[in-house]
């Protein structure tokens, strides 16, 4: 027995010196007070930085698209911190830091680096990807009343205003993309037998609800078949088999995953089903899906896009392409083409922040969201003309406007009829 | 003495210890008041970002502790506690939604747990080994899905959230620090339960499960119902730990019960201490620091340094973090005392051997089940390897 | 009937993919008596060697040969130095390793390859053949031969080779092994390895599919242990007709049986485990394993 009582000891020793370290350090509360007075600089704000920080998932199944998000914003500031930093409202120029944490796509660990992002004095919380995980922390965001802002999820929660005071959503809420092609099919006056196949989550079921509620009363458009698959599939051979069998000649396919968009465009061919086809923003890409998945054989390609594609040949030379995807490599360690288009949305996060900055009058998180909720026409690096950023609607995210486009074998081209 | 299971003699036990230190209970009474002062404490000094961790280490010590009653302890491999850790979590975020009050909240996200658990082991304690696992693999995997199935109950796949854990005014704390305590009162309770369970007559049989079922059953020790008890049990602690999910995080969607953090879970029993209540706390704390860990040193190789660490840790420590004193021990005592110690160097046991394990945590096992190592070597399980090769 | 087919055909390919994988098990199973959770990830791995290799100029096929050869030589000293400190101790904390070293080596892909998804080159064609009015690609139906074909040879090896014996001894025993004079350490490592050439072999064959990703098999893992503990953890033959069973089976409950649909398809295959293993504990193939006390 006499064995135990040697870490009896050590636990004794350590609770002394427990209790003495407490008794020494005294309150830590004193310093974070952040309500009151109307000039002190909010958490996260000096005269010469400011610093802003992104939960993500930098690991497990999405953390490509999670990569993207962080590397856009890293290569827009890194830029312009090599060129001295942004000049403020306020008249002082500060260089901008980004902090990332890995969230690996669980709202608990979202949360969880939204609380050390308090404790490490960041300004604001930016270009997050993932409906729970910015979620999850939402409430917490809005009791501490720092900014979530332009945000990567189409979840309307977050640009509802009354709701979500400190929250401002960036890429189109999903029920606008989905919107904007069934508004295409509704008007194209033709008779269309439509099958639809979505993820089974807030994406898919986003999408559908906007391509649904855009043919509502289109007589000419039919529903003829709708599966759902789940993210963490490895096949969709079924659901197609299922939805091929319907006779649709228009799929929408409301799909996020990139080897599923590839596989379903190789297996339709092979079932011989080849109908004009829809895909969302995010898994449109020409190079990486459309090119493998062989879809030159369909009728069309549709997809909806804010952003100009820098796989496509027709923006090979456009300057803004060029300036990014050197930014991406010079700044943020991202050397290849980017494979989701999460990494030029971010990009425009990082554009739409600077004129947030450039236009807030005090270095405060109050006087940033109302410059951020004053942004309009604003034509970011890599926008599509036709498409600008405009935080002035309310129950809309930053970017609301879409473009339906088609494939045309190499990149796309906007199109305003349907065939 | 052939049924050393039987309750009298088991429960005689631990009292005739304890009298062998009469100056050591004073000490142990003072640590343990000292202990009780400085978590009571702690939450009003530490920074909020401190008490958040702790809150949340509470939240998975939980899990991780009813982890190792049925793992660590019974040696029945389950792969699903995460489930219950999100069934719990979704119905304290009904009832706080339904305006339910608190209590009763608690006492049915830890009852519908159990009851689904122990409905579930009812039938997988018929099969034996890796059936169980898959069985247990089951209910995340489906669970995910179900979640988003039944909208109206979990908000689906945008999920749920539910405030219930603001600091009342009259307490004249901040949120972290009321939450602290709401976590606190649970875990030390969950804690002290389970101890006292563990070193019962529970315990022991859930120790001869896991050493022998055959071995059990001749003790008149029913391997199926000590099954089912430890899996039920350690439901009711997944469903508790749901609701302590709830109290820190206020938010729950499907992703919280996915399959990968049930194996974190499993990767963090046993890097803690597998059969070890301490071990549990110690697996918490692990399950939550070594990502704020990883984040730090870089967000862009969480993976790698998280595998990197559990694979060092092991390969220093193959019977887990709690080890850590008694191998300190074993090798300054070893330098110490080398000319004649033989006591030292023979019983120096294969990493992670089974009956080494719970040694810490009662010194006499070893002389309740005289037999238990001869009998093991005639024993070849469906699994494979066993641990007295 | 013409969807009905070819739902059964699209099981029996999508079945195919958790069969690569589950023989792998099978193998590590039986050469070591260990569930192997880092199996997909050495998988993937192997596949990533291999696209390296076409990157550097190098034929497909002698891409995947060196990167077979190499898995193998990967997973003999990942047994060496890794596995073999756990394998007398806890299964659990064995178990455990394992999972940390697939943690460690998707890592390793991710800073390598990093997380975006890389097409893989099939050695089949896409094109497709009719079968019974069911269409399917050369490609799954070359992916499904392959297979059978390595489900034989294993089966062999295991029942009828001295090799086979002997490691299935060790896995058994590896006292009594030694004891008998078998190198018991050798042997471990010759199933490590073998294992791991078998599921580099899986990983080349599904990532024209799946395309490269450091998480590729991750689900397929899940469904590989279904269709291993389905099929009898000693039997390379019960696991490929349960993978196909359950990929089969999914589909055709995920469409004729609305209420399941495609979203709980998934709870198919484990209330199949769950039935038979009532029935029969050792699996549809499995050998039975007397306990003596």
């Amino acid at each position: 027995m006499r064995k135990n009582t040697r870490p009896r000891g050590v636990l004794g020793i350590v609770a002394v010196a427990a209790v003495i370290a407490l008794s020494a350090s005294g309150c830590t509360r004193g310093g974070t007070n952040q309500g009151g007075g109307s000039n002190a600089a909010s958490p996260g704000i000096t005269d010469s930085s400011i610093t802003l920080g992104i939960t993500t998932p930098l690991s497990g199944a999405i953390a490509g698209q999670g990569t993207c998000t962080v590397a856009g914003v890293t290569a827009y500031f890194g830029a312009l911190n090599a060129a001295g930093g942004v000049k403020f409202g306020d008249g002082k120029t500060r260089t901008v830091n980004i902090k990332s944490y890995d969230d690996g796509y669980d709202p608990q660990k979202s949360l969880a680096n939204f609380q050390q992002m308090v404790s490490d004095n960041v300004f604001a919380a930016t270009a997050g990807l993932g409906t729970p995980t910015n979620r999850a922390f939402r409430e917490a965001a809005i009791s501490q009343k720092v900014p979530q802002v332009l945000v990567m999820t189409g979840d309307p929660l977050f640009s509802d205003r009354k709701q979500s005071p400190w929250q401002l959503g960036f890429v189109p809420i999903y029920q606008n993309e989905g919107a904007a092609f069934g508004k295409l099919i509704a008007g194209s006056g033709q008779p269309h037998k439509v099958a639809i196949l979505s993820q089974n989550d807030d994406y898919g079921k986003g999408y559908v609800q906007g391509f649904k509620d855009a043919i509502k009363g289109a007589s000419n458009v039919s529903v003829v078949g709708e599966q759902t698959y789940e993210a963490t599939d490895t096949s969709v051979d079924a659901q197609l088999t299922q939805l091929a069998s319907s006779g649709a000649d228009v799929f929408f396919d409301a799909m996020s995953i990139t080897p599923l968009a590839i596989a379903s465009l190789q297996k339709a061919q092979q079932l011989g089903w080849k109908p004009s086809w829809f895909l969302p923003s995010n898994t449109s890409s020409p190079a990486a899906i459309l090119g493998p998945g062989g879809a030159a054989a369909y009728p069309g390609i549709y997809s909806v896009s804010f952003a100009k594609a820098p796989q496509s040949p027709a923006f090979a030379k456009d300057p803004d392409v060029v300036k990014f995807l050197a930014d991406l490599k010079q700044y943020a360690k991202y050397p290849d083409m980017p494979a989701f288009p999460h990494c030029m949305w971010s990009y425009m996060v990082g554009a739409t922040l600077e004129q947030a900055f450039k236009t807030m009058t005090e270095p405060t998180r109050d006087s940033f969201m109302t410059a951020l909720r004053n942004v309009k026409g604003l034509q970011a690096p890599l926008m599509l003309s036709g498409t600008s950023v405009d935080t002035t609607t309310d129950g809309q995210p930053a970017v609301s406007s879409v473009l339906v486009q088609k494939y045309d074998g190499k990149g796309y081209a906007t199109v305003q009829n349907f065939g | 003495m052939r049924n050393p299971l039987s309750a009298k003699p088991l429960s005689v036990e631990p009292q005739s210890v304890k009298p062998v230190a009469t100056g050591n209970r004073t000490v142990r009474i003072v640590v343990l008041v000292l202990v009780a002062v400085v978590l009571l404490l702690a939450p009003l000094n530490l920074p909020p970002f401190a008490n958040q961790t702790l809150v949340r280490i509470g939240v998975y010590a939980v899990a991780v502790l009813g982890l190792n009653i049925v793992m660590g302890y019974t040696g029945q491999v389950n792969l699903g506690q995460i489930f219950f850790v999100g069934l719990g979590a979704y119905v304290t975020a009904y009832g706080v939604k339904q305006g339910w009050n608190i209590l009763l909240v608690f006492v049915l996200a830890c009852l519908i747990a159990g009851v689904v658990g122990l409905l579930v082991a009812l039938a997988a304690a018929r099969l034996g080994g890796l059936a169980i696992a898959m069985v247990t693999i089951a209910l995340p995997i489906v669970g995910v899905p179900l979640a988003k199935r039944l909208e109206g109950f979990t908000g689906g796949s945008q999920g749920i959230s539910a405030r219930f854990t603001d600091a009342p005014d009259w307490s004249g704390l901040y949120n972290d620090q009321w939450q602290y305590y709401i976590i606190l009162l649970v875990t030390a309770a969950g804690f002290l339960l389970a101890r006292n369970l563990v070193r019962g007559k529970y315990g022991r049989a859930f120790g001869v499960v896991k050493e022998n079922e055959a071995v059990a059953a001749s003790m008149g020790v029913s391997p199926y119902r000590t099954k089912v008890l430890a899996f039920t049990v350690a439901s009711i602690f997944g469903g508790a730990s749901g609701f302590l999910y709830l109290a820190a995080v206020q938010y729950t969607s499907p992703e919280t019960l996915s399959f990968g953090h049930s194996i974190s879970l499993l990767a963090a029993m046993v890097i803690g201490g597998a059969g070890s209540i301490a071990g549990s706390l110690i697996g918490g704390a692990y399950y939550v620091l070594v990502p704020l860990l990883t984040n730090a040193v870089d967000p862009g190789l969480t993976t790698v340094s998280q595998g990197a660490i559990l694979l060092i840790v092991l390969f220093l420590l193959p019977e887990g973090l709690v080890s850590l004193p008694r191998v300190l021990r074993r090798i300054t005592g070893r330098n110490r005392d080398r000319p004649g110690a033989p006591q030292r160097t023979v019983p120096a046991p294969a990493p992670g051997a089974g009956s080494e394990k719970q040694a810490d945590q009662h010194q006499t096992e070893h002389q309740a089940i005289p037999d238990q190592t001869d009998q093991q070597q005639t024993i070849q399980h469906q699994t494979g390897r066993q641990d007295q090769a | 009937m013409g969807t009905f087919i070819q739902l059964v055909v699209d099981g029996l390919s999508t079945g195919s993919i958790y069969a690569a994988l589950a023989l792998a098990i099978v193998l590590v199973n039986q050469a070591t008596g260990l569930i192997n959770f880092a199996q997909g990830g050495l998988a993937v791995l192997s596949g990533y060697v291999a696209y390296a290799f076409v990157q550097a100029g190098l034929p497909l096929v002698v891409a995947i040969i060196l990167a077979v050869a190499l898995s193998f030589v990967l997973g003999a000293l990942a047994e060496r130095f890794l596995v073999r400190r756990f394998e007398r101790g806890d299964p659990d904390t064995a178990v455990v390793v394992t999972i940390g070293l697939l943690t460690l080596i998707t890592g390793i892909i991710a800073v390598i390859w990093s997380y975006n998804n890389l097409g893989f080159p099939s050695l089949f064609p896409l094109t497709s053949v009719d079968i019974l009015g069911a269409v399917v690609s050369v490609r799954s139906l070359a992916t499904t031969v392959t297979i059978v074909v390595i489900m034989v040879v294993l089966q062999l090896l295991f029942l009828r080779t001295k090799l086979g014996l002997a490691l299935r001894a060790v896995a058994d025993s590896p006292a009594s092994s030694a004891l008998s004079g078998l190198p018991v350490g050798r042997l471990l490592m010759v199933g490590w390895g073998l294992a791991a050439a078998l599921g580099a072999v899986a990983g080349v064959l599904v990532a024209p599919q799946l395309t490269l990703t450091p998480g590729m098999l991750d689900t397929a893992l899940v469904y590989a242990l279904a269709a291993v503990i389905l099929g009898g953890l000693s039997s390379p033959i019960g696991c490929v007709v349960a993978a196909w069973a359950i990929g089969v089976l999914e589909n055709l409950v995920a469409v004729y049986v609305p209420f399941i649909g495609h979203d709980l398809k998934i709870a198919v295959p484990f209330a199949l485990i769950f039935v038979i293993l009532i029935l029969r504990p050792q699996g549809l193939f499995g050998r039975k394993v007397v306990v003596r006390v």
